[in-house]
């Protein structure tokens, strides 16, 4: 009771008119185009969930989704804006994977843990550029991040179909495939769901817990909402501001490594396809509370796995989960432009009434 | 000459919970210098932005040239011949001085393009016709403020002002440069029969430029007299109004050892200017001292030197007898100093953050509230912000309240509660009452005198002169970033320190009240 | 060795530069428009592919390339609107109003596309008209020059004539003073009597023509058909261009030339067995440290003035 108190009814409430309006908009265009938007919507509830190899897969976009739009939240919180996700996740599946090929040797845990490290260092790192040149110099590490994305994919997307790429026959693009003892178990056979789930789930414990439970989650609250206050309180606020963009990079290398390790077994070039973004998202419609990003996260997950189905069965286009996504995100800025519009309507024209009643009163 | 060109009347101007203009009526006079001084607050710019129809009065009338003003846009005070020199300019830094000057009203070719050529034209046209020298191609981010100020006067006659309104033109200005601007402005009202409403709070140029000078405080006017009937002392007094009978507080003990030192600190401000001008204080254990001056005058900058949130270009600052140059606020704090900033929202709190975070930031390390410096103890926390909510008789639906929701009063005890809290043995307090309900105020006071009893060395702060008088053991003032007078408890009232406030009184001897 | 770099300097590769820099130009200049007017928009991305697609749909539908190039404007005016309402009038964030644009576009297009023309991957079809390429008297007699400089379809000429009207526009007429005042100081334009909110709609309204024109130029320019996501980050590049180029038109101009440069030559490396991947991710690192450089000078130069004003107060108190 105590947890429902804390939580913004009001927002929560939008959020479902919101929510339910873009379905509703995703039904009109449906229906607009010649299809059934009744059965569509039922295809999606039953292509996420109808059998045990599509909840794996839905649980396993869940978590992609989950982890990148909590990356975003760590940067948001911090004050920074963690656009390069794409580009920390791209380095940090390479790395993993040049890793594991290049020591596959080794015993498999010790390799998988060394390709977990790498990835978040390098992750991180690719991070950290972008947030010391808006620390340090203040350069706009929203175009910075933007621009590095772009140059992480196309380096990796060279390296992957050049020097590094598959000799063998097999392969018709992107590197070697791991061994198999690298790759993650799989949780439900035959989907994409694998050991990572869990680790993803330690690591989405841990964010939460950081986030809310101690003085670092306290400490990075602060110092996003209000960084003069943060620097007033003798808080260090440009080395947090500088951790959380690495933290936020970290996470989207090991996202990164999940992918390869987790189910596609290769480094490609289309690893991910705008996943971040999607993260980003789910990430903004909450406004980076951790909590709402998980649910949230569900409810895109269950869309865009559901969403594939009624491209298979129905020939309805995957892109309708975008579009619905994207009239979401309108719908949510709409309404909080037009609540801040009448806000400061109602405050002029209070201040009206109370001058008029002043006046009045006087000229009695 | 003394036909009326601008009438206020009634206007009162009402913003959510502040009245800045209370039932506001006065004439001002063509081919007159009229000077509007007053404090910080009082409603000046308020009311001046109401004839340049920036803001729109919620009551009352004006009328200009006769004519009664209907929309209260900038378009229809240009129309009426008013121009407005605003204290922050209002020029395109990447723009020309030309081009600024045209700027709307740009001379044209062939209906669509800019004809620059004119626009050079014009400007020099002007800059001979008034004798104000500034070249027309140069580009204003490269001039000087004094010639920014200038164009922007040059603007407003290229628009065909004669109302001109100067908004605290000299504050940024050198004394050269204001000489300069004065003969300007007795050469334009002389030549060009203009009228000039100048806002200032520098007592001696009310005495230099204006003919007539009307007096506001706290939104209302208070009088307009002959600028020859009467002298510095006489507006002062006006200005700040008679010594309010607050209740006495109780002072106990004695001052004990050096607690701050500052000595010969030099600071600039924002845009690199020197705020603080060789300024030296000391404050023992167990004594207030408090620091009256009129907002502008450097004691923002001198506390957020001494405090760490700006840097020293020259001069030393000691606290506890530590050099601080150079520190973080966190290291000064580490000291044994807190802070009550003079912008509680952008300084003082995070309004999105609930009342429990905002009491608990900078203890949130100490062992009772959190295991191994990380793990926050929840339950103890909410315990301990209940008791300070209880304590500071804080209202609001509880600890979990936004701070952003707060009334100003409570907002403010969330402060106090919180930097009190630290038990430093230095505090540096600026503005601890402003917006704040009388309530809170003797509540807050309280405190303040607590502390000092305690031993506590405190440096205040305040805009309002009586609170200044009532709490503090010593006061000096200060004027353009230096120290212009220092004086013992009782040894000068309100009047009497205002004088020291809007001028610099070196040359004169020191003491005496009005 | 030697003959295979100069063989790399081929007409083809010109040719190339001018085809790939064109959608760029055309963009960048739309970009500008609200980069003076105070906007970040990352938004072009979505905003050239809605026009490339809509400028495919009508021409085929018509079977008139003109109605596709006008509708891909109508759309480009529509979007511009739809974008200052959240960005100018709601005051939404840009970044998230941008970046949602770009997903809706991506989303819309291809939906439509499969789902309504029942085509996937890409759209080819003889009923889509494309614009008829033009030769330009005299020079196109030229040898060399006229391979290079002639022979392209109509918005390969406009935009090099807009690179000159946009910058006519910014510098030349009242109403690009108040746009670039709109920007860097509304205040200032508000207290002389216009709205800068009327100068922003119009710049965002202005940028949705040109990454109409940029979309339509792709579709119906010389490949006359619509590939899903066509606009390939043509929008970010032409973003980059503008922050590359200092929001000046011609040297917004020449990065987008530049860049168009280094793709073509990338695609030419191919074949020497350098990929282009590489090539093509030099104009974003280009971009990241030309940015790190206008904020460094920027900040230097605000305290030299700062040390200056300094400088002459000192004297005036030492007099």
């Amino acid at each position: 009771m105590k947890l429902l108190n804390k939580i913004d009814k009001r927002y929560v409430l939008t959020l479902i008119i919101c929510i339910f309006v873009a379905l509703l908009c995703g039904a009109l265009i449906m229906l607009v185009t010649g299809f059934n938007p009744i059965k569509a919507y039922q295809t999606i509830i039953t292509g996420a969930l109808g059998r045990p190899r599509l909840i794996g897969n839905t649980l396993e976009k869940f978590m992609t989704l989950c982890l990148l739009g909590l990356a975003t939240a760590i940067g948001a919180k911090g004050g920074l804006f963690n656009v390069g996700g794409e580009g920390q996740l791209f380095v940090g599946a390479l790395i993993s994977t040049m890793v594991g090929l290049q020591l596959s040797s080794l015993p498999a845990p010790l390799v998988i843990l060394i390709a977990f490290i790498c990835a978040i260092v390098v992750g991180g790192f690719y991070a950290w550029i972008p947030a010391m040149l808006k620390v340090k110099l203040n350069v706009s590490e929203v175009i910075t991040t933007i621009m590095l994305n772009t140059v992480a994919i196309k380096v990796t997307t060279y390296l992957v179909n050049g020097p590094w790429c598959s000799d063998l026959v097999s392969v018709s693009k992107g590197t070697d495939y791991l061994p198999d003892s690298l790759r993650l178990t799989k949780l439900i056979s035959a989907s994409n769901l694998s050991t990572s789930f869990i680790v993803g789930a330690v690591f989405t414990f841990l964010i939460w817990y950081f986030m809310k439970m101690t003085t670092v989650g306290l400490q990075l609250k602060l110092t996003g909402e209000n960084a003069r206050f943060a620097k007033f309180s003798g808080l260090k606020s440009d080395k947090i501001m500088v951790g959380s963009m690495v933290a936020s990079g970290a996470i989207c290398g090991f996202v990164g490594m999940t992918l390869v390790y987790g189910y596609n077994g290769q480094m490609v070039d289309t690893i991910s396809t705008e996943f971040y973004f999607d993260g980003m998202l789910v990430a903004m419609i909450m406004n980076y509370n951790p909590v709402g990003i998980i649910i949230m996260s569900g409810f895109f997950a269950i869309l865009n796995t559901g969403a594939t189905m009624i491209d298979m069965t129905m020939g309805i286009s995957t892109q309708i989960y975008d579009i619905i996504f994207s009239i979401l995100i309108f719908l949510m800025a709409a309404n909080k432009g037009f609540v801040e519009w009448f806000a400061a309507r109602k405050m002029k024209k209070q201040a009206r009434a109370i001058a008029k009643e002043k006046a009045g009163k006087e000229s009695i | 000459m003394q036909d009326t060109i601008v009438r206020f009347e009634n206007v009162t101007m009402q913003f959510p919970g502040v009245l800045a203009n209370d039932n506001v009526s006065f004439d001002i006079r063509e081919g007159e210098v009229f000077a509007l001084v007053g404090e910080n607050g009082a409603g000046k710019s308020t009311l001046m932005n109401v004839l340049y129809g920036i803001n729109t009065p919620t009551a009352g009338n004006v009328y200009v040239k006769g004519n009664k003003m209907e929309k209260f846009n900038p378009s229809e005070a240009i129309a009426n011949g008013v121009g407005m020199v605003h204290q922050h300019f209002m020029l395109v830094p990447s723009f020309t001085v030309a081009q600024n000057i045209a700027l709307s009203k740009e001379p044209r070719k062939g209906k669509i393009f800019y004809d620059l050529k004119a626009a050079e034209k014009a400007t020099r046209d002007l800059v001979e016709d008034y004798g104000l020298v500034v070249d027309p191609k140069a580009v204003v981010e490269e001039i000087s403020v004094g010639l920014q100020q200038r164009v922007e006067i040059l603007k407003t006659l290229y628009r065909g002002a004669d109302i001109l309104i100067l908004d605290e033109p000299t504050a940024v200005l050198t004394p050269q440069e204001t000489d300069e601007l004065f003969n300007v402005i007795r050469r334009i009202v002389k030549e060009k029969n203009m009228t000039v409403i100048i806002i200032t709070h520098k007592l001696y140029e009310v005495m230099a430029i204006s003919d007539r000078v009307g007096v506001m405080r706290k939104g209302q006017l208070v009088g307009v007299e002959e600028t020859k009937n009467v002298n510095e002392r006489i507006l002062a007094s006006m200005m700040v109004g008679r010594d309010v009978l607050l209740d006495k507080v109780e002072k106990t003990g004695t001052p004990g050892d050096v607690k701050i030192e500052v000595k010969d600190l030099h600071v600039t401000d924002n845009r690199g200017l020197l705020a603080v001008r060789g300024v030296n204080l000391q404050v023992r254990a167990g004594e207030v001292l408090g620091i009256a001056a009129i907002e502008g005058n450097g004691q923002s900058e001198l506390l957020e030197a001494i405090t760490g949130l700006r840097g020293i270009e020259a001069g030393e600052v000691y606290v506890e007898g530590t050099k601080i140059n150079g520190m973080d606020p966190g290291k000064i704090r580490a000291l044994g100093l807190a802070h009550i900033p003079e912008d509680r929202i952008s300084t003082g709190v995070s309004v999105q953050s609930d009342i429990t975070d905002n009491l608990i930031i900078g203890k949130e390390k100490r062992p009772e509230f959190s295991k191994f410096k990380l793990h926050l103890k929840k339950s103890t926390i909410a315990r301990y912000a209940n008791e300070v909510f209880e304590k500071f008789d804080m209202r609001g639906a509880g600890v979990d309240t936004k701070v952003g929701s707060l009334s100003g009063g409570n907002m403010q005890k969330v402060v106090v509660a919180r930097e009190f809290s630290f038990d430093t043995p230095v505090l540096i307090i600026a503005q601890p009452t402003r917006g704040v309900d009388v309530g809170a105020i003797e509540f807050i006071h309280q405190c303040i005198i607590d502390k000092r009893n305690e031993g506590c060395a405190i440096i205040l702060v305040s805009a309002d002169l009586d609170e200044v008088f009532r709490l503090s053991d010593r006061i000096i003032t200060m004027y353009e970033g230096k120290v212009t007078g220092e004086f013992a408890e009782g040894e000068i009232d309100k009047m009497g320190i205002s004088y020291y406030m809007t001028g610099d009184r070196s040359g004169e001897t020191a003491g005496g009240g009005a | 060795m030697w003959d295979q770099i100069v063989s790399l300097f081929s007409i083809g590769l010109f040719q190339n530069t001018i085809r790939n820099a064109t959608p760029v130009i055309l963009a960048a200049l739309g970009g500008l428009f609200t980069e003076h007017a105070g906007i970040m928009n990352i938004g072009m991305e979505g905003m050239i592919l809605t026009g490339a697609f809509v400028a495919v749909v009508f021409s085929f539908t018509f079977a008139s390339a003109p109605i596709g190039v006008l509708c891909a404007i109508l759309i480009g005016i529509l979007i511009g609107l739809f974008f200052a309402l959240f960005v100018v009038k709601l005051k939404s964030d840009e970044f998230i109003i941008g970046m949602t644009l770009n997903t809706f576009a991506a989303g819309v297009t291809v939906y439509l596309l499969r789902s309504v023309f029942h085509q996937t991957g890409s759209w080819v079809s003889k009923d889509i008209k494309g614009l008829p390429a033009i030769d330009i008297p005299i020079i196109k007699d030229i040898p060399v020059i006229g391979d290079i400089f002639s022979g392209y379809s109509i918005f390969v000429y406009i935009s090099w004539l807009l690179v000159i009207a946009v910058w006519v526009f910014l510098y030349r007429t009242p109403y690009g003073f108040w746009m670039r005042a709109s920007g860097e100081h509304p205040k200032a334009l508000e207290t002389a009597g216009i709205d800068p909110v009327k100068m922003k709609v119009l710049a965002s309204v202005l940028c949705g023509i040109f990454c109409g024109m940029a979309g339509a130029h792709l579709s119906l320019g010389y490949l006359n058909c619509f590939t899903e996501g066509m606009s390939a980050s043509r929008g970010f590049i032409a973003f980059a261009c503008v922050v590359f180029g200092m929001a000046n038109p011609p040297k917004v101009f020449g990065a987008a030339i530049l860049f168009g440069f280094l793709q073509a030559l990338g695609i030419r490396l191919q074949s020497v067995g350098i990929p282009s991947d590489l090539t093509e991710a030099v104009p974003y690192l280009a971009t990241v440290l030309m940015l790190v450089y206008i904020t460094v000078m920027g900040a230097n130069k605000k305290r030299n003035r700062a040390k200056k004003a300094m400088a002459v107060e000192a004297e005036a108190a030492e007099q």
